[in-house]
């Protein structure tokens, strides 16, 4: 404990994402952290650079049928489909813990959620009416597009650019986009050329489990996302991909679920570092890795934590 | 907040089998064993498998608060029940809760029924111990596949349930047939204010067909495939009759049988 607060109090642990000013880089990832509050039971979510919360859309959604999750090797699928209570009701039952929570020092990062360009604009619109303690919006366009047959909204450098110049005059405030993992470079490109300013992936990518003696998928749909310790090496590789290919700051995320993964990311290019799948079964995790990568930085004899920030070397 | 949540560290005292295919772990966790209450659960990390990321969420029957240990009567169906089974006294390991609610205590109520098939026996057993010490009369009907998987029958009849009526499907043990057919002839007869029930989600609701029929209340202890047990994942959705979903770890995992749309 005392050599952790000696980094700790040596390396500078503070980051700029795209705005988002964090007390250091440790963000937790949307749909894994509810709205924050639940996680107080397991550590002081202050120290956490950033949450971002579940994506919100401008009318509450149900989600998917049970099941909703299954189990895969080294990872899970889940199919919840963006269950939600729309930005209204989130906001009315946890502005005020979100606004304690920014007070605290923690960012809160608000996710938008839509099916159409419409809709992302309409959440959005609801956002910076009912939402004015948040410090950034993350704009998630990994959902399928009901007009166009259930493609990504955000599945092609086209799509993702509709849909970011139709909601990027209407955020006042730093606006992250949040890809899809396919196709990284072009739509990284496509989403900075828009204005977006930070990109966050990876999100899920999609799989199947079948149960071979009902022969039914395993979840309630044909496919769902796959997430956790499986998709690691996947994620750092796209996070580096991305950060070759823009300006502006990464949210890098993918299966982290230790300090060490977290500094992987780093060394890729990511500016923030965000726990998703495991803070379900590793509840104190985000606060684990906040505590490891100033010891990490420290050993690494930085002064600044910006200063391992892509130091990936070849 | 839920009182006393956290992610507990656990010694496994004692791990045995008590029936075929059901195995009954003790472990002492002091803290846990005096905040969780009957009809909470726990979410268990079984070790031995790095690519097994999940806990295993699990029902209690026993917590002994003054022994600082909680009693959980397991059946061994997957990877992470048989490396559970595979635990030997002394080992260590960690477990999130208390999770979810508890059994409610019907105001007012001086009989229940308690209904349990298969290894919902565990916060059946759990929900008797409650009502003895409320000290609520109460009959008990459980249900199993074959006499080889019965388990519960004395512990319920030392905690003082006035009647157990068995059921097997195969007839090996008690009446032969289902749970359902033996609380038909309890509620014509019996003056339940309440039934509180746990097992096969179709045998649940058949008990909450009876009792709706009845007009006696029904509390059920639902099961669903989940994350994290303390809601954050979103994915242990319970539809309801209203047309929403509730959250079976935040929400329940114990609902009223008139809400859940069967």
């Amino acid at each position: 404990m005392v050599e952790q607060s000696m980094a700790e109090n040596s390396v500078s642990m503070a980051v700029d994402l795209g705005g988002v000013r964090m007390q250091n880089p440790v963000n937790t990832a949307s749909g894994t952290f509810a709205f924050g509050s639940v996680f107080e039971d397991f550590f002081d979510v202050s120290r956490l650079g950033a949450i971002t919360l579940k994506g919100c859309s401008a009318e509450p959604w149900p989600g998917n049928p049970a099941p909703r999750m299954c189990e895969v090797p080294s990872g899970m699928m889940n199919t919840v489909g963006l269950a939600n209570p729309g930005v209204a009701g989130m906001a009315e039952q946890y502005g005020d813990y979100l606004a304690g929570l920014e007070e605290r020092g923690c960012r809160v990062i608000v996710q938008a959620a839509g099916h159409s360009v419409e809709e992302y604009v309409a959440a959005v619109e609801l956002i910076e009416e009912l939402c004015p303690w948040a410090s950034g919006v993350e704009m998630n366009i990994s959902c399928p597009n009901i007009a166009r047959g259930g493609a990504l909204v955000g599945g092609t450098p086209e799509s993702a650019a509709e849909v970011v110049r139709a909601v990027r005059p209407r955020v006042k405030r730093p606006l992250l986009v949040k890809m899809a993992p396919v196709r990284v470079p072009e739509i990284a490109r496509a989403c900075e050329a828009e204005g977006a300013d930070a990109l966050s992936l990876i999100n899920t990518i999609n799989g199947m489990s079948i149960d071979v003696r009902t022969r039914r998928s395993r979840l309630s749909k044909p496919t769902g996302g796959v997430s956790g310790p499986a998709i690691h090496a996947i994620a750092v590789r796209m996070v580096w991909e991305a950060a070759q290919a823009v300006k502006i700051p990464i949210n890098g995320m993918g299966g982290i679920a230790s300090w060490r993964d977290a500094a992987e990311m780093i060394l890729a290019g990511a500016t923030s570092v965000t726990v998703g799948t495991a803070n379900f079964y590793d509840p104190t995790c985000a606060a684990d890795v906040v505590d490891g990568l100033a010891s990490w930085a420290a050993e690494q004899g930085v002064t600044d934590i910006n200063e391992l920030i892509g130091a990936f070397e070849c | 907040m839920s009182a006393g949540l956290d992610v507990h560290d656990f010694v496994v005292v004692s791990n045995e089998s008590v029936a075929d295919g059901l195995m009954r772990i003790v472990f002492r966790a002091p803290e846990l064993a005096s905040a969780i209450a009957p009809g909470q659960f726990v979410n268990i990390h079984v070790p031995g498998d790095a690519s097994q990321i999940l806990r295993v969420p699990l029902s209690f029957s026993c917590a002994d608060a003054a022994a600082g240990t909680v009693e959980i009567v397991y059946a061994v169906v997957g990877d992470g029940t048989r490396r559970l089974s595979e635990m030997a006294a002394g080992e260590t390991s960690t477990a999130v809760g208390p999770c979810g609610n508890p059994w409610p205590f019907v105001e007012g109520a001086h009989r229940a029924c308690i209904v349990a098939g298969g290894v919902g026996i565990t916060p059946v057993v759990a929900c008797a111990r409650m009502l003895a010490s409320a000290g609520v009369a109460f009959d008990a009907v459980v249900g199993a596949q074959t006499v080889g998987k019965l388990w519960g029958t004395d512990v319920l009849e030392a905690l003082g349930a006035c009647t157990v009526v068995v059921t097997t499907d195969d007839g090996t043990a008690g009446r032969a047939g289902f749970t359902t057919d033996a609380l038909a002839g309890l509620l014509a007869a019996g003056d339940y204010d309440v039934v509180y029930t746990c097992g096969p989600e179709v045998m649940m609701a058949g008990v909450a067909r009876l009792c709706h029929e009845a007009g006696i209340a029904c509390r059920v202890s639902m099961e669903r495939m989940m994350c994290c047990g303390f809601g954050a994942c979103g994915t242990c959705n319970v539809a309801m009759v209203d047309g929403t979903y509730k959250s079976c770890c935040k929400d329940g995992p114990v609902f009223d049988a008139e809400e859940v749309a069967w």
